[in-house]
């Protein structure tokens, strides 16, 4: 089920959204360096210039995380089923002798090596071409902390919406809600209220990454559970 | 019995999709007939685990099917849908989905390239499915339902589509695949393509199975009920008065440039209207229609009973 | 054996174009999604700003305190503005799907073997969603002013500001016609409406956010220019606060927008066929 899903991830059109999320802030990257470089480009916060390391820093935030990350959890999250069910190929899946639960498994596991290899390279050539040499060295441990920030985002939000890929039957909009609506919301309010996202914990210290990667293999858990308690009625 | 089901219901919300079911498949082909929404697909998608029954069980091999993924070792399913990964080739869809049985990939490919080749689709293997013609994309499914060597084939609806001379060559496959020891339950709605296949029925309506048994039994219904055949000619009376002179016919109205003929021997009754058009003794007879409803009445006359 | 005439028949009814295909399409579509209850859900939730904003209206117009609440033509700018949000949601959600959906279940040759034109079936589908945009857009900012009259209990306001009924008209037009049209071209790519939404997310959200950092970093306004969603902002701000400065980046915007809905044209013209050739 593993290698039919990265066939299919890797192949398919849905491949391109991995390819424009993995290039375009490379691309961004090359150019910002450039103009760094030619003296043509400054940011200035409160009379302040912004330097590339702090660049890069929010590139990560605001790009990868806030974007990026989120929206390749909320499509190939919710498409991973489906997808198979608006095709009406999952019948063909469903008739194999494997429990229902490995075609979340599977899938989701290809989701993870093929959105990870395309995304971590993708920072850490951002973090290469943003960061000059000579300052790389005590940025190390904060780059690798981003990349644990944004494999651990990966892993949730693909986690989160597979949970609804197999529960709803339009789990896509409502995902982009989510995603789009309700997260950037819920960051602004004040009290408890922001911790009713994902962002809110991708933020926060290992703790709180821990409790992320534990609550993603709950809920891959909880949506194995839930295909194989659910019998999905194809349209006709 | 190869495929049990006992009281089987299956409800969508409101609507009975599968009303008391009791039945019992034997080894060999049966033919699952009946008009569209009769049930067919419903009691086939329960046999083959995708519906949890509402009430009642089904079994197949003595086994409960729902929650039970090892037994679709022994199953092979051909949908009714077309719907496939149209990005992929049929070898390569064949060889995945043989993968997902468990076969490493010399045995995948030795297996699709087995079930290509039965379904005559060795030519267009390596074509992307989506590229496939009707015809094709019916063989690729029942390719990939053969391609583990299945104990028991559900075939829904697996003619449809297909060209004359592809629907022989699957019937006289079906036939085959039972003859080697394979039983197959093979659904339709049209009872000559039944017929050519095999001659243990069930006949399916609203849900409920009306009939089940041997298809002459069935016919045999048929010709007991009343045909009604519709002949337009060049001169009505005469062909009346022709064949009224045998025993075939039961009745004779007249409507307009016709003649309504009603017989309880459809058989005979042909035979003779043939050699009777042929010999052209009672003028140009133009045309003659006997409509599928005959299958209809056959239901309602079951259903009545 | 039962023979029947196999003769061809000829057809003896009237031929002529159904002027009102369009019509049918659209018809059919709109009332298709207000039986679904999640998206009457949607729409509801799109007229809360309105709601406070009337709530606004009615505390400026009756509080004399707090008459900073009243409305300006800033009050409409930033409704409609504030309104993205819900355009954006909508749009998905009925737009994906609008040509996606047909070519999936082949209703595509269906539809353009009947009497009615390509252009019928596009304006038809292009009138699905422009309706429900235009009613979290155009029609609540003109019952935002209505209000405000009626609040007011005079006509002073709308005679103060005799360009505010063509702003919001033409600012919400753009808004419906932009959203509308690059979501139905984007439909027409694929047979998977999924994939459409996310390219739409993709053209919106990421290009805004491209175009965002890269005028934050290089002080260079024409940036707006890459993000569909960032150059209509601009025009919107122009329509209602005047000229920019920069009247060359205005109709450089102008232009991407026509630019953009051209390749959108282009691609329905392509798109919309009723046989896909397979290599």
């Amino acid at each position: 089920m593993f290698e039919l899903a990265l066939g299919e991830m890797l192949w398919g059109r849905r491949a391109v959204f991995m390819a424009v999320a993995a290039a375009v802030p490379v691309l961004l990257a090359l150019g910002l360096r450039l103009a760094f470089a030619s003296g043509s480009a400054t940011i200035v916060v409160n009379g302040q210039h912004l330097s590339p390391e702090t660049m890069f820093g929010t590139a990560i935030s605001l790009l990868y995380l806030r974007f990026i990350v989120p929206a390749l959890g909320v499509y190939y999250g919710t498409s991973m089923i489906a997808d198979e069910i608006e095709d009406k190929t999952i019948t063909y899946l469903f008739v194999r002798p494997m429990r229902r639960g490995a075609i979340v498994l599977g899938k989701y596991l290809a989701y993870l090596v093929c959105v990870l290899a395309a995304v971590l390279p993708s920072a850490a050539l951002v973090f290469v071409v943003m960061v000059p040499l000579a300052s790389m060295g005590p940025l190390v441990e904060t780059f690798v902390r981003h990349l644990e920030q944004i494999a651990v985002g990966i892993a949730a939000y693909g986690a989160v919406f597979v949970l609804a890929g197999v529960t709803f039957k339009r789990p896509l909009v409502g995902g982009l809600i989510f995603v789009f609506g309700w997260e950037p919301i819920a960051a602004a309010l004040p009290g408890y209220v922001a911790r009713l996202t994902v962002a809110h914990y991708l933020q926060g210290g290992i703790a709180d990454g821990i409790g992320l990667v534990l609550a993603s293999i709950g809920a891959v858990l909880l949506a194995m559970r839930t295909i194989e308690q659910r019998e999905y009625v194809l349209e006709q | 019995m190869i495929v049990a089901t006992e009281h089987l219901s299956k409800w969508y919300g409101e609507v009975s999709g599968l009303n008391d079911v009791t039945v019992t498949v034997p080894e060999g082909v049966t033919g699952l007939l009946g008009p569209n929404g009769a049930g067919k697909s419903t009691f086939m998608k329960l046999v083959t685990g995708q519906l949890r029954p509402s009430t009642g069980s089904v079994r197949i091999f003595g086994e409960p099917i729902w929650g039970n993924p090892a037994q679709y070792r022994r199953l092979g399913f051909c949908p009714e849908q077309d719907a496939f990964y149209t990005n992929m080739t049929g070898r390569e869809w064949i060889e995945a989905l043989a993968g997902l049985h468990g076969m490493d990939g010399d045995s995948s490919r030795a297996a699709a390239t087995r079930a290509l080749d039965a379904v005559d689709l060795l030519d267009a293997a390596d074509r992307k499915i989506g590229g496939y013609s009707k015809g094709m994309r019916q063989r690729i499914k029942l390719a990939q339902a053969i391609a583990h060597d299945p104990a028991l084939l559900i075939l829904d609806e697996p003619l449809s589509g297909m060209d004359p001379l592809m629907r022989r060559r699957t019937i006289r496959l079906i036939k085959e695949w039972a003859r080697a020891g394979k039983t197959v339950v093979v659904s339709s709605h049209i009872l000559h393509e039944i017929e050519a296949m095999t001659s243990n029925i069930l006949l399916m309506h609203n849900g409920r199975i009306v009939a089940e048994g041997n298809v002459h039994q069935i016919r045999a219904l048929i010709d007991e009920h009343p045909h009604r055949v519709w002949i337009r000619a060049e001169d009505p009376q005469a062909v009346a008065r022709l064949l009224l002179s045998g025993d075939e016919v039961s009745s004779v109205k007249f409507d307009e440039g016709a003649v309504i003929v009603e017989t309880a021997r459809p058989d005979a009754f042909y035979t003779r209207l043939t050699s009777l058009a042929a010999s052209g003794e009672a003028g140009a007879i133009e045309e003659v229609t006997s409509p599928d409803d005959n299958l209809q009445a056959v239901f309602s006359y079951l259903v009545k009973e | 054996m039962p023979i029947h005439d196999q003769s061809y028949r000829h057809y003896t009814g009237e031929r002529a174009l159904h002027r009102r295909g369009w019509w049918v399409i659209a018809r059919n579509g709109m009332l298709a999604r207000l039986r679904e209850r999640r998206f009457l859900g949607l729409l509801l939730f799109a007229w809360s700003p309105f709601a406070l904003h009337a709530v606004q209206l009615y505390i400026g117009a009756t509080i004399v305190r707090a008459a900073f609440f009243g409305a300006s033509e800033e009050t409409f700018h930033t409704f409609l503005a504030q309104q993205r949000l819900f355009v954006f949601f909508i749009t998905i959600y009925v737009g994906a799907g609008l040509i996606a959906s047909d070519r999936q279940s082949n209703a595509l040759q269906l539809y353009l073997s009947k009497p009615i034109t390509r252009n019928a079936y596009i304006v038809g589908k292009l009138l699905t969603l422009a309706v429900f945009l235009a009613a979290v857009t155009w029609v609540p900012a003109m019952l935002l002013l209505v209000l405000q009259i009626l609040f007011s209990g005079s006509l002073d306001f709308v005679l103060d500001h005799p360009r505010l009924v063509p702003a919001i008209t033409l600012a919400a037009a753009l808004q419906v016609t932009l959203a509308a049209v690059t979501m139905v071209a984007l439909s027409s790519l694929s047979s998977s409406r999924r994939f459409a939404a996310m390219l739409y997310a993709g053209v919106v959200i990421f290009a805004g956010l491209l175009a965002t950092v890269l005028e934050a970093v290089t002080h260079n306004g024409a940036w707006v220019l890459i993000s569909p969603q960032n150059t209509l902002l601009f025009i919107n701000t122009a329509i209602f606060n005047g000229p920019p400065d920069n009247l060359a980046l205005l109709g450089s915007a102008g232009a991407a927008l026509i630019l953009l809905l051209v390749a959108s044209a282009v691609i329905l013209e392509r798109r919309v066929r009723a046989v896909d050739v397979v290599a």
